[in-house]
């Protein structure tokens, strides 16, 4: 947007990119959408569950390895009492939160250029969270168990401990979940009744009409649908900031050098948004390939939006970093400071996780500024390649909060190195098996774009708006 | 295990006499007070004077002791002890009793009290009546027990391999004995711990089969020791350090500390190091000068320290010599000096010389102790020192020996070999494995026709031996032994043997053909030893009660020493020859292992040592700057050739090691063995020459180009510069200029505590208003490091070990660790101070793990402990992760019922279950934890809660002031029990009269990381190390705690 603000002074108006390009008619939004859903099955659909799907099967099989013997077939050890496990929670609890900030936040703001993404990013989060709700409930020893932390009074009178950080982790997560699952399925309604009218086999008809619930189109109905979206819009905003900020008071309200700090909820919210459109671009310019006919509605300019939040959000990570570092040397706290200075921000060889801080230092706030330059962003391999370098650093963000500081805490007689074992890592790779066949399936069987969405944005919808005017 | 049947003394045979008896010793104040002191809770129920159930200490060993004291030697002794069908009324169900007993050792044996429960000996304790013990043991003693339970204990009578009976082997026994041409066929190999009933029967077999040969071989024994004393005193003595009595005390190449001493040396050290005012560190603190090739124990508590190969020792002690006899002026002294041909080494003048200096200023009160590794020349020179600085007689003392000459292992082997002995009788130990490989042991044994082999374990000579005879352990039998003062202990039964094992002099009785039961043979050895003139029965019981006969002590005799004839011995001494560039070998006893007889203890294999924090095996250890120079890091494994014979063996760098020297641990290695100790660590015997040397010179040292992982329990050695916050110390100056008076703060203002905000807690805690508020101290000054609390603590409190992988992998399960730091000002790797600091959950009042808990599962009790509810725990481990002390331990596996080569095993489709003998192990009174749960140091809340109960019992009946509360002192946790020191302290807070309310009070006190606001309720007295200024290595002390920021290198391995 740069080049606006460049002319801002003498254009008086602006000509503003059209969203749907090529002024591509309402009937044609529903054939193209909708074609994706009703086309036989194609060739690389079945090629990529080929993969996926064992890669999630694999991961299922590690899951119930380590349920039955214990957490012990991981890495895991003392003093490194978490390390992948919750490094893969945060990660994918962050993931997930681009889909509530572009259905949610993005639509308070009126920012209409969402539409066309914000069903895939939605159901991305659904699915991020599904992963991410994956590994709290099986990293604990004894997962049968964990209905304990359900409030619920029982017959000894315990209650769980709301104290802790990790039982309000399980509110957040829970509480998010559930407000994602019913907002993306309330935005899904119209759509789903779409494809109900245009479904040709009796399956198709019963199915997606039983979802549809009845959707006819009529004006109350659309008038209920708007208010439903629009409170659950404004439910789903202060989640954006609430759970990931909970998440980070996992590490902030504890004692331990380099997780205690009060910097962490703007922190892990900014980086939470950061590696969330990642994970988004990551998954829409593949998909964008892979089906031409939608670019006239994932277009170059959604793309170029997506790498300015990449580059804001970054610089804020960034920020952070480096705030971290001041307090730790003005802190003159020597617990902190070794673990700034000596294991995480370490020159000198000696720190032992230190390549784990430099990997996320480059990958999350060295390489989003190129996106400072328009060619880059709307370069299409750079802009993946620069999302695959965020979601590669989020993770390391995460790796290394958790385990630098547990590795090397206060008394130096119990540190300790951790090392994943392979029913660690296959574990992780079968959660992006489960992620991608879960989205394999919400390609093949739901509208991947927002149909009724993206027509509310075409010049059509609003025959006397500024949007004709405009254009 | 056959049918036990309870036979109650019957009135007639037993009566009145022995009811009367004990109504007699009831109500000796001597035996109250022993109460009170080792059944503090039975105690206030005894102050309500009815005889209640725990009067069973009157009945203990009634049922088989008192009945069978045959004084007419005609009544068969009882054997059956108490069956829980038909209960007695002492006996109550889950409540423990408690009886003496001794566990035999070399140079000693343990007085103890062991704990059981229905009939299991469950723990083991000290005896506190008797001198040695006072109520304090060591790893030994403590894991002992378990090797009780060992289900892999041998449970047969083998014959070539093959199953055989009792019947069998008495019927062949009998025929080898008849046959044996008074003895001329016959041989006996012994080990070299005292036991009168056995040489009561030595001595008879001597006189039936005088032609019989009698060897003794002991692999870590003394027999240097022994002739060294033979020619400075005369032959027939022992000598006995008296450490509480100096001043000054210099060790050469002796770890009287660690496992070249005993608990007595252990304690009398300490006592020399327990200070409550900082004018008893001028007034009462020893000096500890340590010349020793190896960081040990007692190497750690030096005040200086000098690093030097064992066989550059005799140098040192030359140059020692020659300053001191030029301050006494003792010429013969400084003769026999020059005449002792000890190699070149580079020592500093000025460390000998006021070494010297300092002890001829507390001349007579000051020691020189030398290793028992060292040649006879030395250790004599070593008394020579002695004797020119009037120790001989007030620091040592020299005592009638009881042990008589025997033949050695080399002389029997050297006899077995000309092929006239048909019958050898191998009782106890493993020659095959542990015999110097100059004995050619294998040979020796295979020329004999039949070697009969009693033993514990089927081991390396049981598969070797015609004949194998299970032994008993020793707390299935009765035996008698003497403890290191001398004072005659009786060996009591606990159990039946639980696999039909024989002991010793069972055997021996079956080979002298004399009938008699064990407890007869005892009896009879007992009234000898006692010289009874009165009541026999009452004799036998209070012995039996006390553990041991009082006034059995030896005592100290005046001998001169013999100038003569050690200069004659120094003079003809072969030199002991070391060149530049050259390596020597020294071998060590194992800390854990000994030499390979407890190779099968899983508490032992896994307990740390106490300096190399190596687990499950053993290493070459060896300097930084050796590994350096050689180009070897932690792990590689190291080809040694010595002699033709060559070991590959890892290599791990123990910073403070000599640098021309490498130190290796026997006992490791067998081949033979359960399946604890099955290919755990390299045996290094096939390296020693012959009996007694235990250092060689000329080992050369060549990388293999493989490296494997050793299992050290502590990766990170140094303290990087957080001395001052974690281990405070002082030098004796120090803390005379910040004493009470002038600094009152100066300990607990040290590091990161001097400029700490006062800080509060955001939460608010439940009131801690029990009139109970349980506390522990911890002095560093007495701490030696032994880690016998590791021990303690894994045998009261139900803790699993892990196994070798999952040590590498960092998950041991102690409670309680020992911390050990290598430190220095300037970071320099091979002149480090060595701290150690037993950790344990420091029962934060405001503790970090209890706020994160998302279920409830650790709570504070109002009595100031941090609880665990094991069945509440989800296992988050949240609570490990924001613990800043890290004493959390969680169950990563099932270890209570996997086996620890089957972890990984799926469990659906694996076997589970453990042993029922290990199930016998077990404490009652404490969960077995399963897998998924966090477990950590609970202050032995069992034990609070018994104590409490009692208190509560003792308030109802007397209806007394409400309320209750425990006596001060009255009971202790596991790990303040067995400190040998008593470094250690726990008890009430809020009991005025209770040590630990005075300890929290000392000027020394401070509690880790105070500024984090946990409030912990462990203090940590700081260590006031006692330099003597004029030393060269002065500046030195203390350096650990000043050390800012250290090069991180220097440390145990990473």
């Amino acid at each position: 947007m740069e080049k606006s603000a460049l002319t801002a002074e003498n254009s008086a108006e602006l000509k503003r990119q059209p969203l749907v390009a090529h002024g591509r008619s309402i009937s044609w939004i529903t054939q193209n959408v909708s074609q994706i859903v009703e086309s036989p099955t194609p060739k690389w659909w079945w090629i990529a569950m080929l993969f996926t799907a064992p890669l999630a099967l694999v991961g299922l099989i590690c899951i119930v390895y380590q349920i039955s013997n214990g957490v012990g077939v991981w890495g895991e050890n003392h003093p490194n009492g978490w390390a992948w496990d919750i490094t893969n929670f945060v990660f994918w609890i962050g993931i997930g939160h681009a889909g509530t900030l572009i259905s949610a936040v993005l639509f308070l703001t009126r920012q209409k250029w969402r539409t066309s993404i914000n069903r895939a990013a939605e159901a991305m989060t659904l699915f991020a969270v599904v992963c991410a709700g994956i590994f709290p409930a099986i990293h604990i020893g004894r997962f049968w168990n964990a209905y304990f932390l359900a409030p619920v009074p029982n017959a000894n009178g315990i209650w769980p401990n709301f104290r802790s950080p990790l039982l309000w982790d399980v509110f957040a997560v829970s509480t998010y979940f559930t407000v994602s699952v019913l907002f993306w399925y309330v935005g899904l309604i119209p759509d789903l009744a779409t494809l109900r009218d245009r479904a040709k086999s009796k399956i198709g008809q019963l199915v997606y009409g039983f979802f549809a619930l009845g959707w006819r189109g009529a004006n109350r109905h659309w008038r209920h649908y708007e208010m439903a979206y629009l409170l659950l819009a404004g439910l789903s905003t202060p989640l954006v900031l609430s759970v990931h900020s909970i998440v980070s008071f996992d590490f902030a309200t504890s004692i331990l050098p380099g997780w205690h700090t009060t910097i962490f909820p703007p922190y892990f919210v900014a980086g939470a948004i950061f590696g969330g459109f990642a994970m988004v671009l990551t998954i829409m310019l593949p998909a964008s390939l892979i089906f031409p006919q939608i670019s006239d509605l994932i277009t170059r300019q959604h793309v170029d939006k997506m790498a300015k939040i990449i580059l804001l959000t970054g610089s804020i990570v960034g920020y952070a970093y480096l705030m971290e570092l001041f307090v730790a040397w003005y802190g003159a706290n020597k617990f902190e400071s070794f673990t700034f200075f000596r294991a995480r921000a370490a020159f000198d060889g000696q720190g032992w996780y230190q390549w784990s801080y430099w990997i996320m230092m480059f990958c999350n706030v060295v390489s989003p500024q190129v996106f400072w330059f328009k060619k880059m962003r709307s370069n299409y391999v750079v802009v993946f390649i620069v999302s695959q370098f965020v979601n590669v650093g989020m993770w390391f963000e995460r790796f290394t909060i958790i385990v630098t500081s547990l590795a090397q805490d206060f008394l130096p007689s119990s540190w300790g190195h951790y090392s994943p074992s392979l029913t660690e890592k296959l574990t992780f790779a079968g959660t992006f098996g489960i992620f991608l066949s879960l989205f394999l399936l919400f390609m093949r069987f739901l509208p991947m774009i927002a149909i009724s969405e993206v027509k509310l944005v075409t010049p059509e919808a609003d025959p006397h708006g500024a949007l004709n005017k405009n254009h | 295990m056959s049918k036990r049947i309870f036979q109650h003394p019957l009135e007639s045979q037993t009566g009145k006499r022995y009811w009367r008896s004990l109504g007699q010793l009831k109500d000796t104040p001597e035996f109250r007070g022993w109460l009170q002191r080792e059944f503090p809770q039975g105690a206030s129920e005894l102050d309500g004077g009815e005889v209640t159930r725990r009067n069973f200490l009157q009945l203990m060993g009634a049922s088989v002791a008192l009945a069978g004291l045959s004084l007419s030697a005609c009544r068969r002794p009882l054997k059956s002890l108490v069956p829980f069908t038909k209960g007695v009324e002492w006996s109550v169900p889950g409540k423990a009793l408690f009886f003496s007993s001794a566990m035999p050792s070399r140079g000693g044996a343990l007085p103890l009290v062991v704990t059981t429960f229905d009939g299991r000996p469950t723990k083991i304790e000290g005896n506190p009546l008797h001198p040695v013990s006072k109520g304090a043991t060591n790893v030994w003693a403590q894991s002992s027990v378990l090797d009780l339970y060992d289900p892999q204990r041998s449970q047969n009578y083998l014959f070539r391999g093959e199953k055989s009976n009792s019947a069998a082997f008495y019927q062949a026994l009998e025929a080898l004995v008849s046959g044996s041409k008074e003895g001329s066929s016959l041989a006996f190999l012994s080990d070299g711990v005292p036991s009168p009933t056995r040489e009561r029967l030595r001595k008879d077999l001597l006189l039936k089969f005088p032609q019989a040969k009698w060897a003794v071989y002991d692999p870590n024994g003394s027999v240097s020791e022994v002739e060294a004393v033979s020619i400075a005193f005369g032959s027939g003595y022992r000598v006995v350090p008296r450490l509480d009595l100096a001043d000054v005390v210099l060790t050469v190449d002796r770890d009287f500390l660690g496992v070249e001493g005993d608990l007595s040396a252990v304690r009398d050290f300490a006592s020399r190091r327990t200070v409550e005012k900082s004018g008893d560190a001028k007034a009462r603190m020893n000096r500890l000068y340590v010349v020793e090739n190896r960081y040990t124990l007692t190497g750690g508590m030096s005040d200086h320290r000098l690093r030097l190969a064992a066989a550059k020792a005799a140098a040192f002690l030359k140059m020692l010599a020659l300053e001191v006899s030029s301050l006494t002026g003792d010429a013969s002294l400084g003769k026999m000096a020059a005449e002792l041909k000890a190699p070149e080494a580079k020592i500093a003048p000025a460390w000998a010389k006021e070494c010297a200096v300092d002890l001829f200023s507390r001349k007579g009160k000051s020691l020189v102790l030398v290793g028992q590794r060292q040649p006879v020349a030395v250790q004599v020179l070593g008394f020579a020192i002695n004797a020119a600085l009037g120790s001989v007689g007030k620091t040592l003392e020299v005592h009638k020996s009881e042990s008589k000459a025997s033949l050695g292992i080399m002389a029997l082997a050297e006899h077995l070999r000309k092929g006239k002995t048909e019958t050898l009788i191998i009782l106890g130990g493993n020659p095959v494995f542990d015999a110097p490989g100059d004995a050619r042991w294998l040979e020796a044994q295979a020329s004999v026709q039949t070697v009969i082999h009693l033993s514990a374990e089927v081991n390396e000579t049981s598969s070797k031996a015609t004949w194998h005879v299970p032994a008993a352990h020793y707390l299935e039998q009765w035996g008698d032994s003497r403890a290191a003062d001398g004072s005659y202990l009786v060996v009591q039964p606990m159990i039946l043997p639980l696999y039909g094992g024989l002991s010793e002099i069972e055997l021996l009785a079956k080979v002298l053909g004399t009938p008699g039961e064990a407890l007869a043979l005892v009896q009879k050895t007992f009234l000898e030893v006692s010289n009874l003139t009165g009541d026999a029965t009452a004799a036998w019981a209070t012995t039996l009660r006390n553990g041991f006969l009082e006034n059995s002590a030896s005592r100290q005799i005046s001998v001169n020493f013999r100038s003569e004839e050690s200069q004659n011995a120094v003079s003809s001494a072969p030199a002991i020859l070391f060149s530049e560039n050259q390596f020597e070998l020294v071998f060590v006893a194992d800390s854990k292992v000994d030499d390979g007889r407890f190779a099968n203890n899983g508490w032992l294999q896994e307990l740390p040592d106490p300096v190399t924090k190596l687990t499950w095996g053993n290493a070459a250890l060896i300097s930084p700057s050796t590994a350096q120079r050689q180009g070897v890091v932690t792990g590689d494994v190291l080809k040694l050739t010595l002699g033709g014979k060559s070991v590959e063996i890892p290599a791990l760098e123990l910073p403070g090691h000599a640098d021309d020297s490498i130190s290796v641990s026997v006992g490791y290695g067998r081949a033979e063995v359960g399946s604890v100790g099955q290919g755990v660590g390299i045996d290094v015997y096939p390296l020693i020459g012959t009996e007694g040397l235990r250092f060689s010179v000329g080992v050369t040292l060549a990388k293999t180009g493989k490296s494997i992982a050793l299992a050290i329990t502590q990766e990170h050695g140094a303290l990087e510069g957080r001395g001052i916050d974690l281990t405070r110390q002082a030098t004796a100056q120090e803390w005379a200029e910040n004493s009470e008076e002038n600094n009152p703060g100066y300990f607990k203002k040290m590091g990161i505590d001097a400029h700490a905000p006062t800080n509060f807690s955001l939460y608010s805690h439940p009131p801690l208003d029990d009139v109970h508020a349980w506390g522990m101290a911890v002095d560093l000054n007495t701490c030696i490091g032994c880690s016998a609390c590791m021990v303690a603590c894994q045998a009261e409190n139900n803790i699993p070990i892990v196994g070798k992988e999952q040590v590498i992998n960092g998950r041991e399960m102690h409670w309680m660790r020992m911390d050990r730091y290598f430190a220095s000002e300037g970071g320099d790797a091979n002149e480090p101070e060595m701290v150690s600091q037993p950790m344990m959950c420091q029962q934060c009042e405001n503790a970090p793990c209890e706020t994160v808990c998302p279920v409830n599962a650790t709570v504070h009790s109002e009595d100031g402990i941090n609880v665990m509810a094991y069945n509440r725990c989800i296992g988050t481990r949240y609570c490990a992760n924001n613990c800043p002390f890290k004493v959390r331990r969680f169950n990563f596996f099932d270890y209570n019922q996997r086996s620890i080569t089957s972890l990984y095993r799926w469990n659906l489709i694996s076997p589970k279950g453990m042993p029922e003998s290990l199930q016998m192990q077990k404490n009652p009174n404490v969960t077995v934890r399963m897998r998924g749960v966090m477990e950590k140091c609970t202050f032995c809340v069992q034990r609070v809660q018994e104590a409490k109960i009692a208190a509560k019992v003792s308030a109802r009946d007397k209806a007394s002031e409400s309320p209750p509360q425990v006596p001060a002192d009255a009971f202790t946790s596991a790990c303040a029990q067995v400190c040998p020191t008593g470094a250690i302290t726990f008890g009430d807070l809020r009991n005025s009269k209770s040590k630990i309310a005075k300890l929290k009070e000392s000027q020394r006190g401070y509690r880790l990381l105070e500024y984090l606001n946990t409030e912990n309720r462990v203090w940590y007295l700081a260590r006031i190390r006692n330099p003597n200024p004029k030393m060269p290595d002065a500046s030195r002390a203390g350096s650990a705690s000043r050390a800012h920021a250290s090069a991180g290198k220097h440390n145990g391995g990473h």
